[in-house]
């Protein structure tokens, strides 16, 4: 754990004022507050910076501790306890509510970084200091599912804060998509109702297929005779595979669209959108003399 | 279908934010109450809103009108967001790292 410089990070000098302070955290406070930040890692990392320093440094005690010990913190201990030794000490520090700090209420991974806490303890975290919760906390978490899980149906254990909660993915979810659980979140505050569980899931392509909307792409390599003569070709679906009948004089990425053979439809049992097939022509590298003679002929005549 | 009420001002109680506040959120049509027998109720729907804005009032010091702005922006930023989702999804069709690199004549 590094040493934390809490007044490059408010963007004041030591010598700052508490107005001085508490305006640098206002402004910053304004530009990275998770609420106007939504989903921004950076920002909310950000905030919390900003409010530990705003908790050091708007306390007076604290600020003063801060001051004392600044890069010797990791001997802060032993002063401290060497001067209650001797009867020299300032006795406990008092952890009052701090103007201010409201990173839990808004949501977020609260907690000190382990310099603070090496500094001034655990006893406390920060936040609600208004004392205006009342809904709980609102969680968010991914949910990492492969293309193939993801056209079903299915019941999916995850693990929230420790608690085990069996939800149902419905078919069909998109990637990126972001279901909310209901009263999954934190505890409510003064009698208030639980938070929500927001789980955003996460669904990459497979090696086959790619995903639009409900719609599914796959493409085909096609030889260049069943291209030119016409014929049949097997392609792989969700659920198996299916011939089709190619056209003769089939062009290089033609694509064919088959009905109902794509991804199924968020919620709507029995709907399916549609597989695009685009055929490459592949063009046979290595002729016999025989085969290139008949191109040849083939060439002569058109 | 059933909703979950809470009243105003057991609401503003526990959470220690005054009546007058959400009384401007109301005219601003920021919040909808549900009035019953004259009581006004908030919809557990409209709380992580409330909540929201509170915290900006309260803890930033934004003003109803500059609450107002910024939900209209958040929105955006939501609408903005799930658009590049599915631009960003519709993108892998044409990506592809098979592509040969071949000199021009």
């Amino acid at each position: 754990m590094a040493y934390i410089d809490y007044y490059k990070i408010l963007g004041v000098d030591k010598s700052a004022s508490q107005d001085a302070i508490k305006k640098a955290y206002k402004k910053l406070a304004r530009k990275y507050h998770p609420d106007l930040n939504p989903d921004d890692k950076d920002a909310k990392r950000k905030f919390q910076e900003i409010n530990e320093a705003n908790e050091v440094l708007s306390d007076p005690e604290k600020r003063k501790k801060y001051d004392k010990y600044g890069e010797n913190w990791k001997h802060a201990d032993e002063f401290e306890s060497q001067q209650n030794q001797y009867g020299r000490g300032q006795g406990q520090y008092g952890y009052g509510d701090m103007g201010g700090s409201f990173w839990s209420e808004a949501g977020g991974d609260e907690g000190f970084s382990s310099f603070f806490e090496s500094l001034f303890g655990s006893g406390r975290k920060s936040g609600k200091s208004s004392n205006r919760g009342f809904k709980g906390q609102d969680f968010n978490a991914e949910l990492h599912l492969s293309l193939n899980e993801a056209t079903k149906t299915h019941k999916k254990v995850i693990t929230v804060n420790g608690k085990n909660l069996r939800i149902t993915v419905p078919a069909g979810i998109a990637n990126g998509q972001t279901i909310k659980l209901k009263g999954q979140g934190g505890s409510g505050v003064n009698n208030g109702p639980a938070g929500d569980l927001y789980i955003t899931f996460i669904i990459p392509d497979d090696n086959r297929f790619k995903r639009v909307g409900n719609d599914l792409y796959v493409t085909v390599s096609l030889d260049i005779y069943t291209a030119i003569l016409g014929g049949e070709q097997i392609v792989d679906t969700l659920d198996g595979k299916v011939k089709l009948n190619v056209k003769p004089g089939t062009q290089n990425n033609t694509k064919v669209r088959l009905k109902g053979k794509g991804f199924p439809v968020y919620k709507k049992e029995g709907h399916y959108g549609d597989l695009i097939v685009t055929y490459s022509v592949v063009i046979p590298e290595k002729l016999t003399e025989e085969q290139k003679e008949l191109f040849r002929k083939i060439q002569s005549l058109s | 279908m059933e909703k979950d009420l809470i009243i105003l001002k057991e609401y503003c109680h526990n959470s220690n934010v005054d009546q007058s506040f959400i009384l401007l959120l109301e005219e601003g049509g920021l919040v909808e109450f549900v009035i019953i027998e004259g009581e006004r109720y908030i919809e557990e729907s409209q709380l992580g809103d409330l909540e929201m804005f509170s915290r900006l009032y309260y803890d930033l010091s934004i003003n109803v009108e500059g609450i107002d702005a910024i939900n209209h922006l958040l929105n955006k930023v939501i609408q903005l967001r799930n658009e590049i989702m599915e631009l960003k999804n519709r993108l892998t069709l044409y990506e592809s790292d098979d592509s040969e690199i071949v000199e021009i004549i």
